[in-house]
């Protein structure tokens, strides 16, 4: 009702036109200070940050800003809230901003929070009449207890974002610029945080949303932006601008992919007897075209290419699935199967290609990487022939963000409910 | 400049927390408080004493005693200690408030201003131990002319905030800054008559070596102590007077004028004071310019 009402009013909570931002690089640190008292002419590069947006922001509408790291999510924001100089065009904001890019910022650690918070309400321009009387409820929403008037320096990293978002939302901002703030603090809070901003929203209040999580920015938003090196790519339905994201991350890195390839394997260990090696390790999508970023449930398969440089017997491939932060995740290999696959002898000068396919890559969103293994299976213990530790890193996208973890698995839910007065059961099962 | 005045003055509240604040930080968690205050200058009183009037045998003068010294001493440590502080306080300003400047609409204007405003309340709770030496002693004391105290005051903020508004906009151009403002502040205490009388300097004379004579080749100037027509730098046959030392530094008008109200009870000398505030007013604009054609900057440079 009243995003109605705010939408025929007409007014926009955030107006850009032809957005700019330059910066320049200068080689040495006494060129900057020569052209900033303009003697000579400019030196250095330019790099544009972000160039020729246009924003177009009704009140109480909730938008998001989506783009890879380095798109220039992070300079709109800037713009957006003033901290930050326009080197072309202009943007006005209606009423006050607040943004959760700065939790905590200025917090003098010797202070207690209650004095903190005096001082960060100072700061966005409030008051002492107003600081006394919001002081009582960011406190309460912070759950701070008796550590309020303890020096912050004792807080947990916890108990200091908790301060911080509670002084940025209950200074009641009319634009909240969020900036990937919530990642921090326990479920709980992060629980509570996002109640605020419902709430925020539901008051009529502005949010500006900044992420390179498609899947949240999707739940939240009803207007996507798509930023690419420092352009508005696309606009409008979540479901639109997030499908063409998706496009671009799988496009960036299958270029990627090309220059890992002439990497070589250096950077990470690699060891065996040498008579056959893994030359290359291919990663296989949908549509059976080579790539480094695939989605969950998309067909997937590794394909290994080898050559034989010595006669060898009864050599077995089996690959290693890791998460980016080590965890192993699978292991396999052709021989230890149902039906294994016996090479036999291997002669020299022999090449050929291995696949490991799935159906249905289970992965769920995440970075990935993959160790080869090349084993020597003719003796009671296999011994290395070609061991490849993090051949390849892989990224998996999961547009559907309906489950969390590694992997997906087929979960069936179901609800029974027992509503006094009504005497069927009613339900739904289903499988995932 | 005039843009800067009025936004000081709208974010008075501002640099009011601000100054409370760092009052406050000072002492915060010291059980001695504000005791430091004075503490601090007492004990670098008594280093400084023990190194120059027992050690060097340096003496203020024929008819001032070992009292009278130490409250001269005193008087120039707590004036130069509040103007060098704020100093390489104010040059790393900007760097050490980035998280501000980077994330919040942030009037940075107000930075070497608190500082400044800080270190004078600092040096005002430490001058009274100078008036309350000189009625224990027995020594004249501050008379009539201690009206001049605001202005004095004023000057001394003018000049410090001004070069602390030159030198921190610099030092986001250049980070060397703010190590040479270390080393520069060293050698410009030595060179100020803190713990040595000024007469000192006027009287001594180096010998240049024959490389640097064509310095004694220079026009005549006005001795402001004696009045006579002497040598601009250095006399016939390369004789180096210092006297040009005091006659180029502020500091040393600012302090010697602090003592005069303080201790002698005299009115400061007018035409050093007229020129102190000339300089404090032209160090107060280049600085306040300088700092405001480069603040929107801030942001990007940090």
């Amino acid at each position: 009702m009243t995003k109605e009402a705010s939408k025929n009013t007409e007014l926009m909570a955030i107006h850009a036109r032809d957005l700019g931002k330059v910066y320049r690089i200068q080689d040495k640190p006494i060129h900057r200070l020569l052209d900033a008292l303009k003697i000579g002419g400019p030196r250095g590069r330019e790099f544009w940050a972000l160039k020729g947006v246009y924003l177009d922001i009704p009140k109480g509408s909730t938008v998001g800003i989506i783009g890879e790291n380095g798109a220039g999510k992070s300079t709109l924001l800037k713009l957006i809230s003033g901290v930050s100089k326009p080197t072309t065009g202009d943007v006005q904001v209606q009423g006050r901003v607040t943004s959760l890019i700065e939790l905590g910022a200025g917090f003098h650690p010797e202070f207690s929070g209650r004095e903190n918070i005096g001082l960060a309400c100072s700061i966005l321009g409030m008051s002492p009449e107003e600081i006394d009387e919001l002081t009582p409820h960011i406190i309460e929403f912070s759950e701070l207890g008796d550590f309020i008037d303890r020096p912050v320096k004792t807080y947990s990293s916890g108990m200091y974002v908790r301060l911080g978002f509670a002084v940025a939302t209950c200074v009641n901002p009319d634009v909240l610029l969020v900036d990937e703030a919530l990642s921090v603090g326990d479920e709980h809070f992060r629980g509570k945080c996002l109640n605020r901003l419902n709430d925020f929203r539901d008051s009529g209040g502005t949010t500006v949303f900044v992420s390179h999580d498609i899947g949240s920015v999707k739940t939240m938003c009803q207007h996507v932006i798509l930023i690419d090196s420092g352009e508005v790519i696309e606009q409008g339905a979540p479901e639109r601008v997030a499908d063409e994201y998706l496009k671009r991350v799988k496009a960036r890195g299958n270029e990627r992919q090309m220059s890992m390839l002439h990497r070589g394997s250096a950077e990470y260990p690699r060891w065996g007897s040498g008579e056959m090696e893994v030359e290359e390790v291919l990663l296989l999508g949908g549509e059976g075209q080579p790539g480094l970023a695939f989605e969950t449930g998309e067909h997937f398969i590794v394909r290994l290419r080898y050559r034989a440089h010595k006669d060898c017997n009864q050599p077995v491939f089996g690959l290693g699935l890791y998460r980016s932060d080590g965890t192993y995740v699978n292991g396999s290999n052709h021989q230890w199967r149902h039906e294994p696959i016996d090479l036999g002898e291997v002669k020299a000068g022999e090449t050929g290609e291995v696949d490991m396919a799935m159906g249905a890559l289970p992965l769920l969103e995440g970075q990935y990487y993959l160790t080869t293994f090349l084993y020597d299976h003719s003796k009671a213990a296999p011994t290395a022939i070609d061991h490849r530790e993090h051949v390849v890193t892989f990224q998996v996208l999961d547009p559907s963000h309906h489950q969390h973890g590694i992997l997906r698995l087929p979960t069936a839910w179901a609800v029974r409910r027992n509503i006094p007065g009504e005497e069927e059961v009613r339900g739904h099962e289903s499988g995932s | 400049m005039f843009s800067l005045l009025s936004s000081l003055a709208g974010n008075k509240r501002l640099l009011i927390d601000f100054v409370k604040r760092d009052l406050k930080a000072r002492y915060v968690g010291s059980s001695m408080g504000f005791f430091w205050s004075v503490i601090f200058p007492i004990v670098n009183l008594f280093v400084f004493m023990f190194v120059f009037r027992l050690l060097l045998n340096a003496r203020w003068g024929d008819d001032a005693g070992p009292k009278e010294t130490a409250l001269i001493m005193l008087a120039g440590i707590l004036v130069w200690a509040g103007f060098a502080e704020t100093l390489s306080r104010s040059t790393n300003c900007l760097i050490e408030n980035a998280n501000l400047i980077q994330k919040v609409v942030f009037p940075s204007e107000i930075l070497p201003v608190y500082l400044t405003t800080s270190s004078v309340v600092n040096m005002l709770i430490g001058l009274p131990i100078v008036v309350l030496g000189c009625w224990l002693f027995g020594i004249t004391g501050p008379g009539m002319s201690i009206v001049m105290v605001p202005v004095l005051l004023v000057l001394q903020m003018l000049f410090t905030i001004g070069l602390g508004y030159f030198l921190t906009t610099l030092n986001l151009f250049l980070r060397d800054t703010y190590h040479l403002v270390g080393v520069g502040v060293q050698v410009w205490m030595f060179a100020t008559p803190i713990f040595y009388p000024a007469e000192m300097v006027r009287n001594a004379r180096i010998m240049l070596p024959d490389w640097l004579s064509f310095l004694s080749n220079m026009p005549l100037r006005v001795d402001k102590l004696t009045g006579e027509e002497v040598p601009l730098i250095a006399g016939e046959g390369g004789d180096l007077g210092l006297g040009w030392m005091l006659d180029i530094n502020p500091m040393h008008w600012l302090i010697d004028a602090w003592r005069e109200v303080l201790i002698f009870g005299r009115w400061p000398d007018v035409s050093s004071l007229t020129l102190l505030a000339v300089v404090s007013i032209a160090i107060f604009a280049i600085g306040a310019t300088f700092f405001r054609s480069q603040q929107a900057k801030f942001p990007d440079l940090l």
